[in-house]
């Protein structure tokens, strides 16, 4: 664009030039015919006339709109960007219809009558005359002759219509056919120049083409176009874009480098390869088909450090994610308190997001429902939500006062549907917020769990909480003083919201840590076999009651009255507090749990009740602490293939294992594996309440 | 996308490139400006990968000055190596941009893995920049 208009320019400048020759040359051929003029009478009139006429078919062309020039001319804008031009142009024209004016009265009497005699008296005159003394302007008065022959006007109407219109109307069709011719030839010969310079150009490049080395031809004409110097190095480097790119591209690079199979393997050629063999490679436990080894361990030295793992959540829909959140560095007091990492298998040595919080995260999980959201509690209180698609900050977050927690939230889940779901959030006050995931300004409801009756206290101080797939309105919480309650979210019939004073499942003697219903996919329902871990060293599996059979007391399962106090029909002793426990997705008899002394271990409860099938510590950190550091807080499950599971506790570090195919994984799964359950579950609550005791 | 290379920008550009850097048989890493083809970063001993045999006639003599103690000798200095190196990527990355271009306008080249008997060459080409990242491939 620019370029055009520097051109069009350029040629008005030229163009104003022959201009001024123009009418310098026009003046002095008025003058010269002024001179004439005044003598014959009858030779003015017709530029005059001529004028008018021309005004005419301006003003006719301007009205229908399709001036013949148009089409013609160079540019698309030029006739109307040139609109100065021919004015000043015209004003040789002016001049000579102005002077032409002056003789027009005398002749507007004369001429009317037939041209006949005029054309007898002008020859004479015109042919000694103007001849002569100049050739220049018999060309410039040739288009009004041509025209003056086609027919007479009233001279002096147009005449005075013309004067008034005089700037506007002239312009376009003056003389357009000349001005026009060069116009296009001043443009051809600017093309033709810029030709010209482009083909030097390219003959110069080839020369030095020819003359530079073998290598250098492909890359000297344009590479580097430069080198920059510090500065610009300096702006570029920080800038975000190039911080952006470069997350991104070592991120893929990493995850290239980390691919450990090779897909250039040629198992033709005889490699030897004895270190193959798994047995002796990494750390694993088990053997055969109930191994579990190690596959990655993350930890990243500038966000992990000195840092707790709080929870654990691998993504639903990226099997290869898996999140952990952390709890505060002491050492870094300018560092967000909270961080969570979103870790992936295939890249180990960075996470692939960090986001951040200003409270240490102590639960956090991705959302089911949009693989883009992650929920976290806080020590705050705060619920906050956090976005894949932007930055570390939370895109939303709870208010620290008014509705909602003012006590740390040590539990938050989604329950419900994709098109329907609300974030359920409880603290360790006994409130329960429900929110939804588009507005955390307020609360949706909310609750406060109270002790039931018997209780010295009405104070009740949930640390975990658990709802069945089936049933969004009810949930189980795991109480500091060790009982697990059933809590309803609503009013239902012949329970009110919040605890369920008629049920309580009683056995632990240590605050409850985790509670989890059995995950029920299987041609057997599951759904109410409950498995929770305390720090009074055990797991036990419940069978908790269905929340709407809770009014009418069944029969056995040590009920007491009009108040059951259910207690456990397995229980695991271990050797250290446990912190977590988890059934396997997959595999219905499996589940893993995580201890004070850093050990994973794997049971099924088809196989054996007293013992883990296989168990595992995470490989330590070479340069991590060695007192005190192996703790495991949490251990979580891939979900879509129970294949692999991850655990973390104090040290930071977050480490993922796989298991063997009698421990997870969807091959060989047998309809027998849940009602082996099934009938274990069954047996235990025939022979007695202390059924643990009796398998 | 989280940004886990917030604070001090340069501090967070070393760490990052550092870190990819001493990933076990990382040899070297370029960034380079993909319209420009100028040289903005380059970590690990660039002048290595050039074999001697490669770098023609423009610098023949040149053996490396010894200053970092880790070069080695039989190369140019890294510079020149660098440059060299980057040229013929920025240029391999060009010609495979407009085979991606004919192919389907609305393409557009995304990474380049350039897998030899040796080595391999980890290319991301980005609307602005370009990342190169060369590795040992283990032996197969």
């Amino acid at each position: 664009m620019q370029q055009r208009r520097d051109e069009i320019l350029a040629k008005k400048a030229k163009l104003a030039e022959l201009k001024r020759q123009r009418e310098l040359r026009a003046s002095h051929a008025n003058a010269t015919r002024q001179s004439i003029g005044t003598g014959s009478d009858i030779l003015s009139p017709t530029p005059g006339r001529a004028d008018s006429r021309r005004e005419i078919e301006s003003l006719i062309n301007s009205l229908v709109g399709e001036p013949r020039s148009v089409s013609v001319s160079t540019g698309i804008n030029s006739p109307v960007r040139r609109g100065s031009r021919p004015n000043s142009v015209l004003s040789a024209g002016e001049l000579s219809a102005g002077t032409s004016e002056f003789a027009t009265p005398a002749s507007g009497q004369v001429a009317p009558p037939t041209p006949v005699p005029q054309v007898l008296s002008t020859i004479p005159l015109t042919t000694i005359y103007e001849c002569p003394p100049s050739p220049v302007k018999e060309v410039f008065s040739y288009s009004k002759g041509v025209q003056t022959t086609e027919e007479w006007m009233t001279p002096s109407r147009p005449r005075a219509f013309s004067e008034s219109d005089n700037e506007e109307q002239q312009p376009t069709t003056s003389t357009p056919n000349k001005r026009l011719s060069r116009r296009a030839r001043d443009r051809e010969e600017e093309l033709r120049e810029n030709i010209r310079k482009e083909i030097e150009e390219e003959l110069r490049a080839a020369k030095e083409l020819v003359t530079d080395g073998v290598l250098k031809p492909s890359a000297v004409p344009n590479f580097p176009a430069r080198s920059l110097n510090n500065e610009e190095l300096r702006a570029v480097t920080q800038s975000d874009d190039f911080m952006d790119f470069i997350d991104r591209s070592t991120k893929v690079i990493e995850k290239a480098l980390d691919q450990e199979y090779d897909i250039l393997t040629d198992y033709t050629l005889q490699v030897v390869d004895i270190e193959d063999d798994d047995e002796h490679k990494g750390n694993t436990g088990g053997k055969g088909r109930r191994k579990v080894r190690e596959v990655a361990q993350f930890y990243d030295e500038r966000w992990s450090k000195k840092r707790m793992i709080s929870s654990i959540d691998f993504s639903p829909k990226f099997p290869e994610l898996l999140l952990a959140s952390y709890t505060k560095n002491p050492t870094a007091p300018h560092d967000p308190d909270g961080i969570v990492q979103v870790w992936n298998a295939h890249l180990h040595d960075r996470p692939e997001f960090v986001f951040h919080a200003q409270s240490d995260i102590l639960t956090a999980k991705f959302s089911p429902f949009h693989p883009n959201l992650i929920i976290g509690g806080a020590y705050s209180g705060q619920v906050l939500l956090w976005d894949t698609r932007a930055r570390s900050a939370p895109v939303q977050k709870t208010p620290l006062t008014g509705s909602g927690h003012t006590h740390p939230v040590y539990c938050v889940d989604i329950v419900g549907t994709q098109n329907a779901n609300n974030i359920i959030s409880c603290s360790t006050d006994g409130a329960v917020c429900g929110w939804s995931v588009d507005m955390l300004a307020q609360p949706q409801e909310a609750l406060t769990l109270l002790a039931p009756a018997p209780a010295k206290t009405e104070d009740l101080s949930p640390t975990c909480m658990a709802f069945p797939q089936a049933d969004p309105t009810f949930f189980l919480v795991g109480s500091e003083e060790g009982t697990i309650f059933p809590c309803h979210r609503y009013d239902r019939a012949g329970a009110k919201a919040g605890v369920d004073a008629r049920v309580s499942y009683k056995g632990h003697a240590a605050p409850v840590m985790s509670v989890d219903f059995h995950p029920a996919r299987g041609p057997v329902d599951l759904g109410d076999l409950v498995l929770s871990a305390s720090l009074d060293w055990s797991v036990k599996l419940w069978k908790v009651r269905a929340p709407a059979a809770t009014s009418a007391i069944g029969p056995g399962l040590g009920a007491v009255g009009g108040e059951a106090h259910v207690t456990p029909i397995l229980d695991f002793v271990r050797e250290d507090v446990v912190y977590d426990a988890a059934w396997s997705p997959i595999k219905p008899g499996v589940f893993s749990l995580v201890d004070g002394a850093g050990w994973l271990e794997l049971w099924d409860i088809t196989v054996e009740t007293e013992e883990p099938v296989t168990r595992i510590s995470p490989s330590p950190r070479k340069d991590g602490r060695t007192m005190l550091s192996k703790s495991l807080n949490k251990v979580a499950w891939e979900q879509s293939e129970g294949k692999r599971l991850a655990t973390g506790g104090i040290d930071g570090a977050l480490t993922m294992f796989e298991v063997g195919p009698d421990l997870g994984g969807k091959e060989g799964l047998k309809n027998e594996e849940w009602t082996n359950v099934k009938k274990l579950v069954n047996r235990i609550e025939a022979v007695g309440i202390n059924g643990s005791t009796a398998v | 996308m989280a940004e886990s290379v917030l604070g001090a920008g340069a501090d967070a550009l070393e760490e990052t490139l550092g870190r990819l850097s001493k990933k076990a048989g990382v040899k070297a890493t370029i960034v380079l400006d993909r319209a420009t083809g100028a040289i903005l970063k380059t970590t690990g001993q660039v002048g290595s990968i050039l074999k001697p045999k490669s770098l023609g006639s423009t610098v023949p003599g040149q053996t490396a000055a010894p200053f970092s103690g880790e070069a080695p000798v039989t190369t140019s200095s890294p510079d020149q190596g660098a440059e060299e190196l980057a040229a013929m990527v920025w240029n391999f990355v060009g010609t495979a941009g407009s085979l991606v271009e004919e192919l389907d306008t609305e393409d557009e080249l995304r990474l380049l893995r350039l897998r030899t008997k040796k080595q391999e060459l980890v290319i991301v080409p980005d609307a602005k920049y370009v990342l190169i990242v060369v590795h040992d491939t283990p032996p197969a």
